[in-house]
C-alpha cells in the first residue's frame, strides 16, 4: 500500500518525476498530465449520425460520423479546408482507431497501432452491445480539469455535505473505507451501516425506513479518465453509474454518463439519473473555482486527512502513469478489460449482459 | 508594452487629409494624418518648440502638420521642421528641430504604428473588411486580452450567438499566434451549455501574443463560415484601451439564423465592463496565455542571444 502522506519524488527505486508533474501528492499540477495510447468515450452511440459532430481529447479534434452505419473518426472535418498538419495519432488518411461498445464510440488516442480492444476498461454493468434507454444517458459538463472531477468523485465525504439534498447527509452509525489500485486503476470501497437515507430514495423509491446501509463503490480507469460509481442501498436499489471524464481540453470536462437503473422501482428509474444535473452543478461550484488554482506549481502544499486516502492515492498513481508516459513507456503493466464484477461487487444477476 | 511592435492605432478611414487624428499607444501620444499622396503620417504628438499638441494644428495643402500654437510645420516622413512663420528666408534648420517620426503601415483597413523605427511591418492579407468600429474601455489592455480569453461575451456581443465556457481546443502557438475554439449556441431557447451534448457554432480565436490584435471566425458545426472579424485592442492614456475592429458577414450563412445576422450590426463592441462579473471570471486560457507569451518570449531571446537563455537555465 502506498504511503499517501508525502512520499518523496525522488527514491531510489523510482524513476524521476519531471519536475512539471508536481513533486508529491500534495503539490500536484494535474493541468499537466496528457494521457495516451488510451480509449476515451467520445459521444454515445446514438449521437453518432451520418453528419459529422465534433469532439475533442485534450484539444486533439475528433470528427465522428457514420459510414455505411459503422462509426468513423477523423481528424479534419469533410468540410473543412486542410489548413492544419496532420497528427501522429491518426494514419494516412486522417483516421483515428474507432470502435463500439457498451453504447458508446471510443476513439483511441496515442499511436494507432497500439489501438486494442484489450485495453477498453471493464464495464460489466452496461448491455455491451448498447440499448439502454435515452432517459438513463445524458451529457453534462465541468469548468474543471478531468483529474480534479474525478478525484471529486472518489473523495465521497464530500458527497454528504455538498449533495445532502440528494445522498443524504454524513450521520451513519458505522462507517469503513477501503483503497485498493494497480497501476491502471483504483478503486475504493466505503461500507455506511445505518446512513441517513438518501432524500431521493426516500421520496422517489419509496423508502420508509429513517437508515439504510450503503456500500459505494468508485473506481477510476486512470488512463481514460473513465469511471464506475456503484451505490447498493438496502432496503432501496442498485445504481451502477458509468461516469467517463473526457478531457475535452485540459481545463474542461465531458461527462457521456449512463445510469443503469433498469432494475429501480418505475419513478426512482426515471428520475435517478436526471439528479446528474443536479449533482454536476453542485460539483461544479466547487471544482470550477479550484481549477485555475491547480494550473501552475504552488506557493504551499495541500493538506489532508485520513478522509483523502483515495484521493491522494489517486493524485500518486496518475502522476506515476504520467512519469512512465513522460519517459516513452506506454505499456499496459495490467488489463483494464479483465471483468471488474467481483471487484465491485456488483450484484450480477441484475447485470444479466 | 512593445515599441517594435505594430499597433493598430486607427481605422483607415478615421486617418484623413483635413484634420489631424490624436491616438496614443501607452503614454505616447500620437498624432496621425494623411499627406497630400495620401500617404499615412505619424509624428508624436507634442511639438518641440512649446510641448503643444500638434494634432491641435492643421495640415497644410502640401501634407505637411502645422502647429496650432505658433505655427511651426513640419515634415511627416521625417519630422524636421520646414517652416516658422515669418522667418522668410531663414528656413534653414539643423537636424535637433525635429519631432519623432514613427514607423507607419497601412493595410487590411487599419493604420499600424510602431514606436521603433525599422521594426518589420506586419503581413497583409490585402483585404478590407467593411463593417468596422472603434470603441474606447475603461479597462487596461492586460486585462481586456485576458477577459476576451476567458468570456468574450464580457466586451461584445456577436449577433444571434451566445458564447459558452467550453473550448473545443485550447489555447495552442500556431503560426506564431495564441489559438482556440470556443463552443457558441445560437441565441433563443436553448438547453443550458453544461448539459449540452453538442454546439451549434464555435467561434474560432488567433491573437498576437504582443499586441492582442485578435482574429475572430464564427462559423457553424459544418464548417459555414457565418462572420469574420479583427479585434485591434490597443493600451491607451490612463489604463484605458481602445479597440479598433473590422468584420464582415460570411458567404456560407445558412437559413434563419444567416439571415438574422445579416440584419443589423452582428458585431457590437461593449464600451464598459461588467466589473462584477469581471471580478469573479475564472482565468482559464488566459493563465495559458500567460504561459505561452512566455515560451515564445523565451523562443525568440534564443534566437537573439543564446547564451543569455542558457546562463538563465543555469
Amino acid at each position: 500500500m502506498l504511503d499517501v502522506a508525502d512520499r518523496p519524488t525522488d527514491t531510489q527505486d523510482a524513476p524521476a518525476r519531471t519536475p512539471t508533474l508536481g513533486a508529491t501528492a500534495n503539490s500536484w499540477v494535474p493541468h499537466d498530465i496528457v494521457m495516451r495510447d488510451s480509449w476515451f468515450p467520445l459521444a454515445h452511440g446514438f449521437a453518432i449520425t451520418e453528419r459529422p459532430v465534433r469532439r475533442s481529447v485534450y484539444s486533439q479534434p475528433y470528427y465522428l460520423w457514420r459510414e455505411n452505419g459503422v462509426a468513423v473518426a477523423s481528424e479534419f472535418h469533410p468540410n473543412e479546408h486542410q489548413s492544419r498538419d496532420k497528427s501522429g495519432y491518426t494514419n494516412a488518411a486522417g483516421r483515428y482507431p474507432v470502435m463500439e461498445h457498451y453504447g458508446y464510440v471510443w476513439g483511441w488516442l496515442g499511436n494507432p497501432e497500439a489501438a486494442d480492444a484489450r485495453h477498453l476498461p471493464s464495464l460489466p454493468f452496461l448491455p455491451p452491445k448498447g440499448g439502454l434507454p435515452r432517459h438513463m444517458l445524458g451529457t453534462v459538463r465541468f469548468d474543471c480539469t478531468a483529474p480534479l472531477s474525478l478525484e471529486n468523485l472518489i473523495d465521497l465525504t464530500h458527497a454528504d455535505f455538498l449533495h445532502a439534498n440528494v445522498v443524504g447527509d454524513e450521520h451513519s452509525e458505522s462507517e469503513t473505507v477501503e483503497v485498493f489500485h494497480d497501476s491502471e486503476t483504483i478503486t475504493m470501497v466505503r461500507d455506511c451501516r445505518g446512513k441517513s437515507v438518501a432524500p431521493v430514495m426516500k421520496f422517489f423509491s419509496g423508502i420508509k425506513s429513517p437508515v439504510q446501509d450503503v456500500r459505494q463503490v468508485i473506481r477510476i480507469y486512470l488512463r481514460s479518465h473513465c469511471a464506475i460509481a456503484y451505490g447498493r442501498f438496502s432496503p432501496g436499489d442498485d445504481v451502477p453509474l458509468f461516469h467517463p471524464c473526457v478531457p475535452e481540453t485540459r481545463d474542461r470536462t465531458r461527462l457521456d454518463y449512463a445510469m443503469n437503473t433498469s432494475n429501480a422501482g418505475l419513478m426512482f428509474r426515471h428520475i435517478m439519473p436526471k439528479a446528474s444535473y443536479l449533482v454536476s452543478r453542485q460539483d461544479s461550484s466547487m471544482t470550477s473555482p479550484q481549477s485555475p488554482r491547480y494550473m501552475r506549481e504552488p506557493g504551499r502544499r495541500d493538506l489532508h486527512s485520513p478522509f483523502d486516502k483515495a484521493g491522494q492515492t489517486y493524485r500518486m498513481l496518475l502522476q506515476d502513469l504520467a512519469t512512465r508516459q513522460a519517459q516513452g513507456d506506454f505499456a499496459y503493466r495490467d488489463n483494464v478489460s479483465d471483468d471488474c464484477s467481483d471487484i465491485i461487487g456488483l450484484r450480477k444477476e441484475l447485470f444479466q449482459y | 508594452m512593445s515599441r517594435s511592435a505594430y499597433w493598430a492605432v486607427a481605422r483607415s478611414e478615421e486617418v484623413t487629409k483635413d484634420k489631424p487624428l490624436a491616438v496614443d499607444i501607452g503614454d505616447q501620444p500620437v498624432v496621425l494624418w494623411r499627406d497630400a499622396g495620401g500617404i499615412v503620417r505619424a509624428l508624436e504628438d507634442r511639438c518641440p518648440h512649446r510641448r503643444a499638441p500638434l494634432s491641435l494644428g492643421c495640415i497644410k495643402p502640401d501634407g505637411r502638420i502645422q502647429c496650432g500654437y505658433h505655427g511651426w510645420i513640419y515634415d511627416g516622413e521625417t519630422g524636421r521642421l520646414k517652416e516658422i512663420p515669418n522667418m522668410k528666408d531663414k528656413q534653414k534648420f539643423p537636424p535637433l528641430y525635429k519631432a519623432i517620426a514613427f514607423a507607419v503601415t497601412e493595410a487590411d483597413g487599419f493604420v499600424r504604428v510602431s514606436l521603433e523605427a525599422g521594426a518589420v511591418a506586419p503581413a497583409a492579407s490585402g483585404k478590407t473588411m467593411a463593417l468596422s468600429g472603434t470603441v474606447h474601455i475603461g479597462l487596461g489592455h492586460a486585462h481586456y486580452v485576458a477577459a476576451l480569453f476567458d468570456d468574450p461575451g464580457l466586451l461584445l456581443t456577436l449577433r444571434g450567438v451566445d458564447f459558452t465556457p467550453y473550448l473545443t481546443s485550447e489555447l495552442h502557438i500556431e503560426n506564431g499566434r495564441l489559438v482556440m475554439e470556443r463552443d457558441c449556441q445560437w441565441s433563443g431557447p436553448h438547453w443550458p451549455a453544461p448539459f449540452s451534448a453538442d454546439f451549434p457554432a464555435s467561434l474560432w480565436s488567433a491573437t498576437d501574443p504582443v499586441t492582442g490584435e485578435t482574429e475572430l471566425v464564427l462559423r457553424d458545426r459544418d464548417f459555414n463560415e457565418y462572420l469574420r472579424a479583427v479585434l485591434a485592442p490597443i493600451p491607451a492614456a490612463r489604463g484605458v484601451t481602445a479597440v479598433r475592429w473590422r468584420a464582415e458577414l460570411g458567404a456560407d450563412r445558412h437559413g434563419l439564423r444567416g439571415l438574422m445576422m445579416g440584419l443589423g450590426d452582428p458585431v457590437s463592441l461593449h464600451a464598459s465592463v461588467d466589473a462584477a462579473a469581471l471580478r469573479v471570471l475564472r482565468p482559464s486560457a488566459s493563465l495559458h496565455g500567460e504561459d505561452l507569451r512566455a515560451q515564445i518570449a523565451k523562443h525568440l531571446l534564443a534566437q537573439i542571444a543564446p547564451g543569455t537563455v542558457a546562463a538563465a537555465a543555469a
